[in-house]
């Protein structure tokens, strides 16, 4: 197996996700571009594991780690990756929806950052609506 | 060039195509079932790499669960059914970060890398795997259930607007004042209740003219009667004698607030004037202490 072709793909991936996110205006799809990039640091990852980690060899295990004959630690990391990967997209749907239940919009344009008191919230969302 | 070569190659054209589809795509929907395809091709990509319990794993968190939530996310924002048109900003900042990110990072691997090959490790990496899990990597295991808890947690909170809702600093200006009259004296019900007794007002005085009027027919008509009558009852002395007898009773009886008749003879009744004795009463006599009214008394003492 050449390394370099998972390698290349995750890189690309990566390329994509940063590409949607920056590109994306809806929430969910910024979201989707986050696990794009999300995927592209897990391939590294496993690839890692698969063809550096796999060769290595004379190379002590971490001496705080139990010792194990074949060590697998970029498929844990992968894992981890996942499980984080879950959390946040759970946190960030909930947070999504909340929005929009309050605003009645998923445009990450439109989200006042400063607007803190009703009354300018109010002008906003008149203003949104009139236009 | 071997079969895992081609897979790889295969398997990676397709994530990065779908990929690509997931972030130019103009619809909602169709955006999460190209990330179902691009991530399936990635846990294919793991498959070939030997570490099937990522590749499981991937195809149940991502695929099943995480694609799910997006696309209920999805629909529960209403997205539009169709292509919408505001759902990107403008292309080239964003393809000129990417393009760069992406080319600079594949360029900096295949220059690193080069064209080595590598033995595959062998299959079956499953038992490795969980032993790593539950013996060198233990506390970031726990460290990230915690992290699943707290993220649960956070997004019901989130998810429940009822739950650690602050209060409005609007209600929390009003001030808090006394509970709630059940006599409700704002102006709006005050000029309710004036309405309506303006419009009693004119029903009672419709009634009354229109009883005025009836009454006022009614004499006009027996006024027509006795002038009829009226030749008749000249013409007899008689008549008018008996009339006089009859009617002497009624013009003698006391009136209304007069004393009785000090003879002690029961006055003259008819049925028009209200049963029972009415006296002329001292309003300054009665008002200290409410003396006990004086008529009866005199009657009983004579």
């Amino acid at each position: 197996m050449h390394a370099v072709i998972p390698y290349v793909i995750a890189a690309l991936l990566f390329g994509l996700g940063v590409y949607g996110v920056l590109r994306r205006r809806n929430a969910i799809l910024v979201l989707m571009a986050v696990e794009l990039m999300l995927n592209a640091v897990n391939l590294i990852l496993v690839a890692a594991d698969a063809t550096v980690k796999n060769t290595l060899t004379g190379v002590q295990p971490e001496a705080w780690a139990h010792p194990v004959p074949e060590p697998r630690a970029g498929a844990v990391f992968a894992l981890f990756v996942i499980v984080l990967a879950a959390a946040e997209v759970g946190v960030g749907l909930a947070i999504v929806l909340q929005y929009y239940r309050l605003r009645r919009a998923v445009v990450l344009d439109e989200v006042a950052l400063h607007a803190h008191d009703h009354e300018t919230d109010h002008e906003t969302e008149t203003e949104r609506v009139a236009g | 060039m071997t079969v895992a070569d081609a897979l790889l190659l295969a398997l990676g054209l397709i994530a990065v195509g779908s990929g690509a589809l997931v972030v130019t795509s103009a619809q909602l929907v169709r955006a999460g079932f190209y990330l179902v395809v691009s991530l399936g091709a990635v846990a294919g990509l793991y498959l070939v790499m030997g570490a099937e319990l990522v590749a499981w794993v991937q195809v149940l968190v991502y695929v099943g669960a995480v694609v799910v939530l997006l696309l209920f996310a999805v629909m529960l924002t209403r997205a539009p059914i169709g292509p919408s048109r505001d759902l990107d900003r403008s292309a080239l900042p964003a393809a000129v970060i990417g393009a760069g990110v992406g080319l600079g990072l594949a360029a900096l691997l295949a220059d690193s890398f080069r064209w080595t090959r590598f033995e595959l490790p062998p299959t079956g990496s499953a038992q490795r795997v969980g032993a790593q899990v539950f013996g060198a990597w233990v506390l970031p295991f726990e460290v990230l259930s915690i992290l699943l808890l707290a993220a649960l947690v956070g997004a019901i909170v989130l998810s429940r607007p009822d739950l650690g809702a602050r209060p409005d600093p609007e209600a929390a200006a009003v001030p808090v004042g006394p509970p709630h009259d059940p006599v409700d004296e704002s102006a709006e019900v005050v000029a309710r209740l004036d309405r309506i007794a303006a419009r009693q007002a004119d029903a009672q005085a419709r009634v009354r003219q229109a009883h005025a009027d009836k009454v006022a027919a009614e004499n006009r008509a027996a006024a027509a009667t006795v002038v009829e009558a009226d030749p008749e009852d000249e013409v007899d002395p008689l008549r008018q004698q008996a009339h006089d007898i009859i009617f002497g009773a009624q013009r003698a009886r006391p009136k209304v607030g007069e004393m009785a008749p000090e003879s002690g003879t029961t006055p003259a009744r008819d049925q028009d004037v209200i049963e029972g004795e009415s006296y002329l009463v001292d309003d300054s006599k009665m008002l200290p202490g409410r003396p006990a009214l004086p008529g009866p008394e005199k009657q009983e003492e004579e």
